[in-house]
């Protein structure tokens, strides 16, 4: 199966090279096909790790083992819907005259966007790690740029400069791991992750809880826990809506998969408790402050970044929890959250195409007026708010049981009253979108602005409709295999050694 | 070979420093006018214009009474009684070595400075009561400088006795390359700048009556009183630094017995050592400019900050118990320091220029700090392609292309801090200490020989980097503190890792490469779209 890992690296550059080559027309193609192989090597990836197996390619710097499978997939699914969604969300553009450079400078960008994420998860040590993630820093900034607007530049300067400076912070975390491991392996050797976890006997207490720390700081700048995720909201309500797609559903994530490899040296070394504390702070701070932010927020990409942050929350505090139902459900969220995103993402930039507008006041009646996307946005918003049926349901209700099992009863109230506060904030908003009448029109006028809005692309909604299947069958079935790759991943988390 | 009584070498010492300090100036002032393509004065020149100035008749201003004409000659024996006082010549104390410590050295530097003041007034000349009042603001905060000093020798050594704390650094040389007392140096050595009237807060011997601080107090004095005045500055001159080298820097060299070889060595060694210090003082003369009046405060400020960040820090260094001083250790030490204090340095500036220049030698100074780890047996041969490739893209291509880039977008080159400059390094000191309190009792556990002390200055210049992007909201100098947080980050990995595989830290270098083609393209994408790169208007975005 290694070479799997080869052609999961090697499929989104080869569309990188196509985009280069010829029109727009073929870049687009190639965005959609690398996308779908990469989804497909992934899910492939991951029935093969489900029991335990690691695999270990190019000389022991490529790894994979059933943690780095459940963040590949998250990746590959939206991954592959972008690129569908993206010729819709492109195509209303068609008719500028830049337009084919535009495409085809934003298909390449996206192809190594998706190249940069997958490479987080096969990375085989710490090193390796932090440049895939400061590579993807480094990408979608230019992606969160890429319409050249004022408000997307500032978005693109805030995002590289915090999240840079935030993986400073995580490269100083690797540097005091490395640093602490030289007393048992030697001067000069590869940060390999499972060096650490079969050495962790030697490894300093204070300078790995030091590293965690810093590493939970830094990661989490781009995880975007509060207080450093003032770049966040900006980043993803400027960038083009497949981007905030992938920068909410999947990168957020890979960053806190980075956070999640620190944890686990941590349990190793036998602070297990003092890093689920630290998750369980920063979980809770994200938590209540996302929520109240969703409440307030009149920008609907806004609100559905704070309502990623929230999210993040969810998955420290279920990481916190400890119980091994709790960080199964943890992960499991990570692939609930990157749908059911993925799907509001997705259903906002469909409802920007329509309504040219980013404000929750200037849109009415999209139910009607769209009815594909009006109903998916409503329904998003309710699978993002953990209705049951959506698989956010499941995992968080996997969390919600787990932390009364430990019992973290603090925690898990804290949860339970935030998450409740957000589900107010996004159905009140989703709802008024939808549903809504126009206020002048409520008699016999034919409604102008809903008339003009209308659906725009087929391949719009069939990207949504992508993101809906799964988030509901997560909901409904969760596949047998799938369930083992969780709990062998949460395994992983819970043993030392 | 004859050996000369104490007493002897106790009065050697005193003709000693009358004798050569007017030497050191004019090899000050000659090295200076070479170093700037003049032709400058004769070597001799500064014996020439006191034996001149001895024969010449003095000349009364109308108001001046006997403090006027005695102030030369008070302060002339202050500053000719000081010799005695502190380790010139000798390792040993002479009879007289102990009649005062520290801070009476300072008083008597102080009382030589302050009938100088009294005599201005006397003179009722508005230039030398102007050129007192301004020394005496300015030098405001001298002496809780002095007093900062002190405390870091007195924390070390528990006596404040000069002699003490030479003895000290000899017995354990680990003492020298702590980072509290590399600070203590550098604040020590503005402060030698300030009270020697150098750039950047005077123009030595400029006859320019705006500028004048220290040249402005005499102005009313002739004849044998100026004579003794200008003899008096230049050896308080050589005794600043005579106490910088013999007592912080290099307590080495000096005669450990009386014999006459032995003292005539010391002799040499003195006269070599003023002279160093003399080549520092002409390359930054040659290099800044004079600060505006209103700004040396900033620069006095800064000093005293600096003892005061050496004080915290040594009271929360790691230990250093009987550990002995590795080569490596005082390289990455020394090293960690100048990056922290270029980092300070482009707080300070306001001119994005200065700071690409502070940076472009920050950088050099990691490389170096490279190449030195590598040559001390730490990590392996690979560091020095890591040198090498340090050199080439942050001392070289980075600082070069941000240039053309910023020549090309004709930026404005003026970067003003957001709040006041003293303010900010304040907050920066703050943060240093920060690091070092937080950082204190974590115990890293690797190989033993790790200079551990500067892995707290690193962090410390990590918080500055982030203060410096937060208050210059300029596009390239956020872009700057960017990279200097990533130098620090580099020196904290140099320091605690230096056997990081070299395929990591070159990949971490080529990310920083791209990082930088972003900013830069970014920052282009603002330049155009806002015809500016200042930061603090992007604020379209908030809640």
């Amino acid at each position: 199966m290694t070479w799997s890992l080869y052609a999961l690296l090697a499929v989104p550059l080869v569309a990188v090279l196509l985009t280069l080559v010829d029109g727009w027309r073929l870049a687009r193609a190639a965005t959609l096909i690398a996308g779908i192989i990469a989804l497909v090597l992934a899910v492939a990836i991951a029935l093969s790790v489900r029991h335990g197996r690691v695999l270990i390619g190019a000389g022991g710097w490529l790894r994979v083992d059933s943690l780095g499978a459940v963040f590949l997939l998250a990746t590959g699914l939206l991954y592959a819907i972008a690129g569908v969604f993206s010729i819709g969300y492109l195509a209303v553009d068609q008719t500028h005259s830049d337009f084919p450079r535009f495409a085809k400078r934003y298909f390449a960008f996206l192809n190594l966007f998706g190249w940069t994420m997958l490479l987080v998860p096969l990375a085989a040590d710490f090193g390796t790690l932090w440049v895939a993630v400061e590579l993807t820093t480094i990408i979608s900034a230019l992606l969160v740029a890429i319409d050249r607007t004022d408000a997307a530049l500032e978005a693109s300067w805030k995002y590289i400069l915090i999240a840079s400076s935030g993986l400073g912070i995580a490269l100083l975390s690797i540097i005091v791991l490395y640093a602490t491991g030289t007393h048992v392996l030697g001067a000069d050797y590869v940060p390999r992750f499972e060096r650490f976890l079969h050495h962790a006997g030697g490894l300093s207490h204070e300078a790995v809880a030091l590293a965690f720390v810093l590493s939970v700081v830094g990661f989490g700048t781009k995880v975007g826990f509060v207080p450093m995720h003032t770049w966040l909201p900006d980043a993803h309500s400027e960038a083009p809506a497949p981007v905030s797609a992938l920068l909410s559903g999947s990168l957020l994530s890979a960053a806190f998969y980075a956070i999640l490899r620190f944890f686990q040296v941590a349990v190793a070394t036998g602070q297990r408790s003092f890093a689920e504390h630290v998750l369980i702070v920063f979980g809770v701070i994200s938590l209540v402050a996302a929520s109240l932010f969703v409440i307030r927020q009149g920008n609907y990409k806004r609100l559905l970044a704070y309502s990623s942050i929230e999210h993040m929350g969810i998955i420290a505090l279920g990481i916190g929890f400890g119980a091994p139902l709790a960080v199964a459900g943890a992960l499991l969220h990570v692939l609930t959250h990157a749908s059911a995103k993925g799907l509001a993402f997705f259903g906002a930039g469909s409802l920007l195409r329509g309504y040219d507008t980013k404000e929750v006041d200037g849109i009415t009646d999209a139910g009607r007026a769209m009815p594909w996307t009006g109903s998916m946005f409503l329904a998003a918003a309710l699978a993002l708010s953990g209705l049951p049926l959506s698989g956010v349901f499941r995992s968080e209700f996997e969390i919600v049981a787990g932390g009364f099992a430990r019992p973290q009863y603090v925690g898990v109230t804290v949860l339970l009253v935030f998450v409740n506060l957000a589900f107010f904030g996004i159905i009140w908003h989703a709802a008024r979108m939808v549903l809504s009448r126009p206020a002048d029109l409520a008699g016999d006028a034919p409604a102008t602005a809903a008339t003009i809005a209308s659906e725009r692309s087929t391949w719009m909604i069939a990207g949504m409709l992508g993101c809906l299947v799964v988030s509901v069958g997560l909901g409904v079935h969760l596949p047998g295999q799938l369930g083992a790759l969780l709990a062998n991943a949460s395994h992983r988390l819970a043993v030392p050694g | 070979v004859p050996v000369l009584p104490d007493w002897a070498i106790q009065t050697l010492q005193v003709v000693t420093i009358l004798a050569l300090a007017p030497l050191v100036s004019g090899i000050i002032a000659r090295a200076e006018a070479v170093v700037q393509q003049r032709h400058g004065p004769r070597v001799l020149q500064p014996y020439y214009d006191i034996l001149k100035l001895l024969r010449k008749e003095t000349v009364l201003p109308a108001p001046a009474g006997p403090v006027f004409r005695a102030a030369p000659y008070i302060s002339f024996a202050g500053l000719a009684t000081i010799p005695l006082l502190i380790p010139a010549l000798t390792t040993f104390g002479l009879p007289l070595g102990y009649i005062a410590d520290f801070f009476g050295v300072g008083l008597i530097l102080a009382l030589s400075s302050f009938v100088v003041s009294i005599a201005a007034v006397d003179s009722g000349s508005p230039y030398a009561q102007l050129g007192s009042s301004r020394l005496r603001s300015f030098g405001a905060f001298n002496e809780p400088t002095v007093i900062f000093v002190t405390f870091v020798l007195a924390l070390t050594t528990h006596t404040d006795l000069p002699y003490a704390f030479g003895a000290t650094i000899r017995s354990s040389a680990v003492q020298v390359v702590r980072p509290s007392h590399l600070l203590m140096i550098a604040a020590f050595f503005m402060l030698v700048l300030t009270e020697t009237g150098r750039i950047p807060v005077e123009n030595h011997g400029g006859t320019l009556e705006f500028g004048q601080i220290e040249e402005g107090r005499v102005a009313e004095h002739s004849g044998p009183g100026l004579a003794f005045l200008r003899w008096g500055s230049s050896i308080k001159q050589l005794l600043l630094y005579t106490i910088f080298m013999n007592v912080l820097v290099v307590p080495w060299g000096m005669a450990s017995s009386g014999r006459l070889d032995v003292v005539a060595l010391a002799i040499v060694l003195l006269f070599a050592k003023a002279l160093v210090v003399g080549a520092a003082v002409v390359v930054i003369e040659s290099s800044f400019a004079k600060l505006r009046l209103y700004k040396i405060p900033e620069f006095t400020v800064a000093s005293f900050m600096l003892a005061v960040l050496a004080v915290v820090i040594f009271l929360f260094e790691p230990s250093y118990g009987d550990s002995e001083l590795s080569m490596f250790g005082a390289i990455a030490t020394i090293a960690a320091v100048i990056v922290l204090l270029l980092e300070y340095g482009m707080l300070r500036s306001q001119d994005v220029w200065e700071q690409l220049r502070l940076y472009a030698l920050g950088s050099a100074v990691v490389a170096a700090l490279a190449v030195g780890t590598a040559a001390t047996g730490h990590g392996n041969g690979e560091l020095y392609v890591l040198g090498a490739v340090t050199i080439g893209l942050k001392a070289l291509l980075f600082p070069l292309g941000i240039t053309f880039v910023l020549r090309r977008l004709e930026a404005e080159a003026r970067v003003p801090s957001v709040i006041g400059v003293p303010s900010g390094i304040l907050i920066g000191i703050v943060l240093c200490a920060l690091a070092f309190i937080v950082l204190r009792p974590v115990h890293i556990g690797a190989e033993a020989a790790l200079p551990l002390s500067a892995l707290p200055v690193a962090v410390g210049g990590v918080l500055v980097a982030f203060l410096l992007m937060v208050l210059r909201p300029y596009a390239p100098s956020q872009l700057l503190g960017f990279l200097a947080l990533e130098n620090a980050v580099s020196v904290a990995s140099l320091v605690i890792a230096p056997g990081l595989p070299i395929i990591l830290a070159l990949l971490l270098l080529f990310d920083v490469l791209v990082g930088v083609l972003v900013f830069v393209v970014l920052v282009q994408y603002l330049a155009v779209e806002r015809t500016a790169v200042r930061t603090d208007v992007l604020n379209r975005l908030t809640g």
